[in-house]
């Protein structure tokens, strides 16, 4: 115990003190209240779209990402007159990582925002908590988490833009087996929510496909080196390794293989997490961005790379280069998940809303579906407005491709093979066959 | 907005109840437990399995022991047993006599290894992932989202901080309280005045621990979500904080540290702007506050901002019948059946000059060199044996062997025909073999009657069970021993002293405190070491007055002093030590002729 | 068998960076009593200021210096701005652990304030692989252990063979007496935290070269393996804390290779609190 040696016996009550907590407790309840009734003084027009991702913690690239996606769609969206004259903003919510902060957040972003048309981001490390709160608000959210708990769960405002973990570890499969034709597959996934989802189902398709599992290392994310593990890899002579293992994890450890390994790199598979600029980063640094380029390929949902919606969508995101910090090629966010499909959700989202002449997620909830099915395909906002406006109905059809929610409203697309370029490009080496992935599952 | 606030309210009743558990803990009892959020994170997940469906359900997709699906309350029951039963196996850690900071290492290690495995080790509790989906209490009854629910759910979170304040309130000003108190500050001293450490550090970690585990239950069942992130070791550090801030050893202060840290700092800085510098500046900037405030306040406040209350009892005790002017020295050890008497058991009588307590060949060395080596020595009922003998003779080590709180490395002592040696401090204190300290050794932050009243063996309330029974219990006895404290202060002089805290006391005064405390045990024997150190000589007079009176009705007194005047008065026989072996013994004038021991020590 | 043996090389890796860093820890505990739980704290500043140099182009062996420099001003300063008041006050060793752990927030915290919260990795080369059989070591590697060879002499022959070594013993065993001997114990005590601080600073940089990547919080778990080090040799004994460090770097390689490599650093706390339980002192220290 710290000897309190000065403060014995005489009543030294310090009144201020005292005084000073009972005014800060008082300005907490004060703040509270003036910024709940300051949101109903907020000047009509402006609309907020609330970013709920880890902003710091293990995985603080993830919140940064989605924002760039939010403020280049909303920026787009603005320019072409905004929603029904409203203009849109972005706002970031950090959960840290951690669902007993991610709540709170989340409850004093609805006590705070009384204009919340949109919530996106929302990852495994805090979705399962916040999800049911949000979905009792009846916001609409758009989520990027492929954990498990929501493969069957119904929240009907909930709608989940990347696939089932489970289909992600059969693409990764389906390419080892029918792009490459490996035959043995070591596993090296990251002990956390997001990695560790993928291993079951990976055993059981290698199983399916025939092929052998080599090894299957776990790499304790709080650790900083991963030599043994490496070795072990490596001793079981792999053909190939599936991996991902978020923040430095995946850097250490593959330059740790390629150094055992002779200097020779192992070929890798990744999960769509791989394509985003912090990743690329991180693991270029580490081995090499040629050893990057010629030895490693992804899954990731398919996402143009030409055509009109790609143009609007490269311009959208490059009129935000310089505006955002960015840890990589800024051109990565082209072919990253969260930025491709929350853009495009952004956009679905707004095109709902003028179709449904309403702001308010219970509205236009109904036009989700409506606005990508319809019949006059459009590829960005403004092309949607102006036929809205000419009474048709619409398709949107973003960089991301078609939409399509099936019961649980997980969006059911369709995977491709990605590759880097020695310069940090993404590649596109094609499509993957619906076929493979029935083959694996 | 009443989403938020009831999101407000029930997480400040879970700081509120996670910070009195470690109140009780660390403010109260003095154990420094880093791991604390262990307890609240068993609870949670006690609570969590205790109320998920087996683990085959919602598609198989966690897995984790248990899931058994049970009803409100029994998860938030399960939370606090948790807690409560995790604490075992800790006890063990911190019941060793090691370092303060040494033990607290230790625990923050565990702290930190925990999480490690809990995270890696999948079929547990479902690794990294944590527990999701976790059943609301009483979901099939209410909409757990509905305004109502919400509501009542930061009700009851209230309401249940406020039943665990009540409660510990209850326990902890009690006569065991009390006890927790003078172990915090001294847990030597505690332990040589027959309280056993153990088994009271055990019952803090388990009660502290049971608190944390229920507040981990109320906190599972609003979000819905479990996993190791929740509980990293830096939560305990914010819970540490919270407590030091609001105020040590102040279960009020605890509550008030719990609304100011956790919730309202770290609630007030979601408001700072998002877009105030680049990402991730205002939570690293957040934590460096709370590193800023720990610091400031244990330099500026340590005591927090609600101090622990001084607590006043003298005066309480019915003054039923006068203090008589003087009162007899048998009154003063609460033998002689006076009415003031606190209930004891039996003390054992002896014929003067009959063999009580002697040592047998004892020895004790530290590094190789023998501070003790081969004594014989034997002590008499009715005599007020003195030792003396230059620095570094080992009577100071040879009197803490006596007591049991120095083992021997060879040699054996007994007591009465019992053969003692391998018996702990506190158990030599119960047959009543008791020591005072060379050094300083009061327990400064309890006040003068509260030193004496801890002393006092056999109390109702002193023990968990006596606390949880209350005033009505205890109280009588209480008074009595209070009663009994006071007179014997008068004895002394120093009842204005009675509500003083004893670290406030001169050096004189602290010493008889000491005495004091002693003889409140009912001691057979009493060990003193260098008592009359500091003592004005005309009180040092009365005190070696006082001690032959005692000796007069069959106590048995050692005491090692260095004032050989006071040793030609009131000690016989003396024995003289040196370099850890017995010189000589006999009256100071036979010794003042003894040539070796003139050459080794006196000077005339 | 062939990755038992590489674990060997990896053990010796890891055990030459810890050795730095437990070293450096156990001088401070010696002469101060305090158990300096913002040392890796300070590892991580050191860390990022070399990373500072070193993205402008300067070597990361000469950045290294650098990352000293840091080290010695934060544990020169920790030690008289912070414990020292602290301990002339007589805060209890729970007390100053608690200061400590404030003071670990404000540094790490403050150095991701400063730096980020991203991870960064040093621009080095790894050099050739030398190879014995499955005994691997990159040049990197080798360096590092030489490193810290070079770094352990160089404390054997201050502590045993100089005049500032004995008086740093004399202080560590008994500051009244080293005081009345003669001894300006104040002095001693602020250079021997200027040696640490040095080796608490290239730890730093070392960690950094070793871990490939890091960020400002990568640090927390290499504490523990400190702590065990220290530990196991005995607080105090800068012997015992090279021993401890071999001990334990080699201990959780060769478990990851022949046990699951998720549990490896599990050996280092079994270790810590079986010592904490069993032996306080250590292995090398005395037993009261």
């Amino acid at each position: 115990m710290p000897h309190m040696d000065t403060e014995f016996g005489t009543r030294r009550r310090r009144p201020h003190v005292i005084a000073a907590v009972v005014a800060l407790a008082g300005a907490i309840a004060a703040a509270v209240v003036v910024s709940a009734g300051a949101t109903a003084a907020r000047s009509a027009g402006s609309l907020t779209i609330a970013d709920v991702a880890p902003f710091t913690g293990a995985d603080a690239a993830l919140g940064p990402t989605y924002l760039v996606a939010c403020d280049a769609a909303s920026n787009a969206i603005n320019k072409a007159g905004g929603v029904d004259g409203s203009q849109l903003s972005c706002k970031s919510v950090d959960t840290k990582g951690d669902p007993a902060d991610a709540v709170p957040a989340v409850r004093q972003l609805f006590a705070t925002t009384s204009n919340l048309a949109l919530v996106i981001g929302l990852t495994s490390d805090e979705a399962a908590a916040v999800v049911p709160v949000i979905n009792a608000q009846k916001t609409v959210a758009f989520g990027m988490t492929g954990q498990s708990e929501f493969d069957h769960i119904h929240f009907p405002y909930f709608y989940r833009l990347v696939p089932a973990d489970l289909a992600e570890s059969y693409a990764m499969v389906a390419i080892a087996h029918f792009k490459k034709h490996y035959k043995r597959v070591a596993l090296a996934f990251g002990n956390d929510i997001g990695s560790q989802t993928f291993v079951g189902p990976a055993i059981a398709s290698i199983k399916k496909a025939h092929m052998t599992l080599a090894a299957n290392e776990t790499l304790d994310l709080h650790a900083t080196t991963f030599r043994t593990e490496a070795a072990k890899v490596i001793a079981s002579h792999p053909d190939v390794i599936l991996t991902e293992a978020l923040g430095p994890a995946e850097g250490a450890f593959l330059s740790e293989v390629k150094q055992q390994n002779g200097g020779k790199m192992i070929p890798v598979i990744g999960t769509s997490a791989a394509i985003s600029p912090d990743w690329y980063k991180s693991v270029a640094a580490a081995v090499g961005a040629s050893t990057l380029s010629q030895n490693f390929l992804a899954d990731n949902l398919v996402i143009d790379t030409s055509g009109p919606a790609y143009k609007a969508f490269k311009s959208a995101i490059f009129a935000e280069k310089g505006k955002v910090g960015s840890t990589g090629s800024f051109a990565t966010y082209l072919t990253a998940p969260g930025a491709v499909h929350l853009y495009d959700g952004i956009n679905l989202a707004a095109l709902a809303m003028v179709a449904a002449k309403s702001t308010k997620p219970s509205d236009y909830r109904a036009y989700l579906e409506k606005v990508a099915t319809g019949k006059v395909v459009v590829h960005t906002f403004a092309a949607g407005l102006a036929a809205l406006r000419k009474n048709q109905t619409i398709a949107y059809v973003g960089p991301g491709g078609p939409t399509r929610f099936n019961s649980y409203n997980e969006s059911n697309g369709i995977f491709q093979i990605d590759a880097y370029t020695s310069s940090g490009q993404v590649k596109v080496l094609g499509n993957l066959p619906n076929a493979w992935l029935a083959a694996v599952r | 907005m009443s989403y938020y606030l009831t999101t407000l309210l029930v997480y400040g009743g879970v700081d509120v109840i996670a910070c009195l558990g470690l109140s009780q803990q660390f403010g109260i009892a003095g154990v420094t437990n880093f791991a604390f959020i262990i307890f609240q994170a068993a609870g949670a997940y006690a609570a969590a399995v205790l109320s998920l469906p087996p683990d085959s359900a919602n598609g198989a997709f966690q897995t984790y022991v248990g899931g058994w699906q049970l009803p409100f309350p029994l998860p938030w029951l399960g939370a606090a047993v948790a807690g409560g039963l995790l604490a075992l196996p800790f006890s063990i850690l911190v019941g060793r006599r090691l370092r303060g900071d040494f033990a607290a290492v230790g625990l923050l290690v565990t702290a930190v290894m925990v999480n490690l495995l809990v995270t890696n080790y999948r079929p547990f509790l479902n690794g990294d992932a944590g527990l999701a989906l976790v059943p609301a209490p009483l979901s099939n009854h209410f909409d757990p989202l509905s305004t109502r629910y919400q509501w009542g759910y930061g009700a009851v979170a209230v309401l249940l901080a406020l039943l665990v304040y009540l409660f510990l309130r209850r326990v902890t000003e009690s006569p065991w309280g009390r006890t927790l108190r003078a172990m915090r500050e001294d847990d030597v001293v505690a332990d040589s005045l027959g309280k056993n450490l153990r088994s009271l550090r055990t019952s803090a970690l388990v009660l502290g621990g049971a608190i944390a585990g229920l507040s981990g239950g109320v906190l599972v069942g609003f979000i819905s979500l479990w996993d190791p992130a929740a509980w990293s070791f830096a939560e305990s550090i914010v819970l540490f904080a919270a407590v030091i801030i609001g105020g040590l050893g102040n279960h009020t202060g605890a509550a008030l540290g719990a609304i100011v840290v956790p919730l309202g700092f770290l609630e007030a800085t979601r408001y700072i702007p998002t877009n105030f510098g680049r990402p991730g500046l205002v939570p690293a900037l957040q934590w460096v506050a709370v590193g800023v405030l720990i610091v400031l306040f244990l330099w500026f406040r340590p005591q927090g901002i609600l101090p622990e209350r001084r607590r006043r009892l003298a005066g309480l005790a019915e003054a039923a019948t006068p203090a008589p002017a003087a009162v007899p020295a048998v009154a003063l050890t609460g033998r002689g059946g006076s009415a003031a008497a606190v209930a004891t058991g039996p003390r054992p009588s002896a014929r003067s000059g009959e063999v009580v307590l002697e040592a047998r060949g004892l020895g004790r060395s530290f590094d190789g060199v023998r501070a003790v080596d081969g004594v014989d020595v034997a002590f008499a009922a009715g005599q007020l044996t003195g030792l003396i003998g230059p620095n570094g003779a080992g009577k100071s080590t040879l009197l803490a062997m006596l007591a049991g709180t120095l083992p021997p490395t060879e040699g054996s002592i007994v007591y009465r025909g019992r053969d003692i040696t391998r018996l702990p401090a506190y158990r030599r204190a119960r047959l009543g073999i008791v020591r005072t300290f060379q050094l300083a050794s009061e327990f400064r932050r309890l006040t003068v009657l509260e030193n004496l009243l801890t002393a006092i063996p056999g109390q109702r309330g002193d023990s968990f069970t006596g606390a949880l029974l209350g005033r009505r219990y205890w109280g009588a006895q209480e008074k009595a021993a209070i009663a009994r404290a006071e007179a014997t202060l008068d004895r002394f002089g120093l009842a204005e002293l009675a509500d003083l805290y004893a670290g406030e006391l001169s050096g004189g005064q602290r010493r008889l405190v000491e005495i004091m405390r002693a003889l409140m045990t009912d001691p057979d024997v009493l060990l003193l070491d260098e008592p009359m150190a500091g003592v004005h000589p005309l009180l040092a007079h009365q005190i070696g007055t006082l001690l032959l009176q005692l000796c007069a009705d069959g106590m048995t007194i050692v005491m090692v002093e260095h004032e050989l005047g006071i040793m030609d008065e009131f000690a016989d026989p003396v024995v003289v030590m040196a370099e850890g072996r017995v010189l000589a013994e006999g009256t100071m004038a036979s010794l003042r002729s003894h040539a070796e021991v003139v050459e080794a020590y006196l000077v005339g | 068998m062939s990755v038992f043996v590489s674990s060997i090389a990896f053990g010796l890796v890891a055990a030459s960076v810890l050795a730095i860093a437990s070293v450096g820890f156990t001088l401070q505990f010696a002469v101060t009593n305090v158990l300096n739980l913002a040392f890796a704290a300070v590892m991580t500043a050191s860390a990022f200021v070399a990373y500072w140099f070193n993205e402008r182009g300067v070597s990361i062996w000469i950045a290294t210096l650098a990352a000293a420099a840091t080290g010695v001003v934060l544990s020169v300063f920790l030690n008289r701005a912070v414990y020292g008041p602290f301990r002339r006050r007589r805060t209890t060793p729970i007390g100053i652990v608690i200061v400590a752990l404030g003071m670990t927030l404000i540094i790490e915290f403050g150095t991701q304030a400063i730096a980020g919260p991203t991870n960064v990795s040093y621009r080095m080369s790894q050099g050739r692989t030398l190879a014995l059989g499955s005994f691997r070591l990159t040049l990197a590697e080798l360096a590092i252990i030489l490193l810290s060879v070079v770094l352990m002499l160089a404390v054997h022959v201050l502590i045993r063979f100089t005049r500032l070594g004995k008086a740093m013993r004399a202080t560590a065993s008994n500051e009244n007496l080293a005081r009345n001997s003669g001894i300006r114990t104040e002095r001693i005590v602020t250079i021997t935290w200027v040696i640490s601080g040095a080796l608490c600073g290239i730890a730093g940089a070392v960690f950094g070269m070793d871990a490939g990547t890091f960020g400002a919080t990568s640090t927390d778990l290499f504490l523990v393996l400190i702590l065990a080090a220290v530990f196991l040799g005995g607080p105090g004994e800068p012997y015992g804390a090279m021993l401890g460090a071999l001990v334990i770097g080699l201990g959780t390689e060769i478990s990851a290779a022949v046990f699951v490599s998720d549990y490896k650093d599990v050996i280092a706390f079994v270790v810590l609190l079986a010592m904490l339980a069993v032996r306080p002192t250590g292995l090398l220290g005395a037993r009261t």
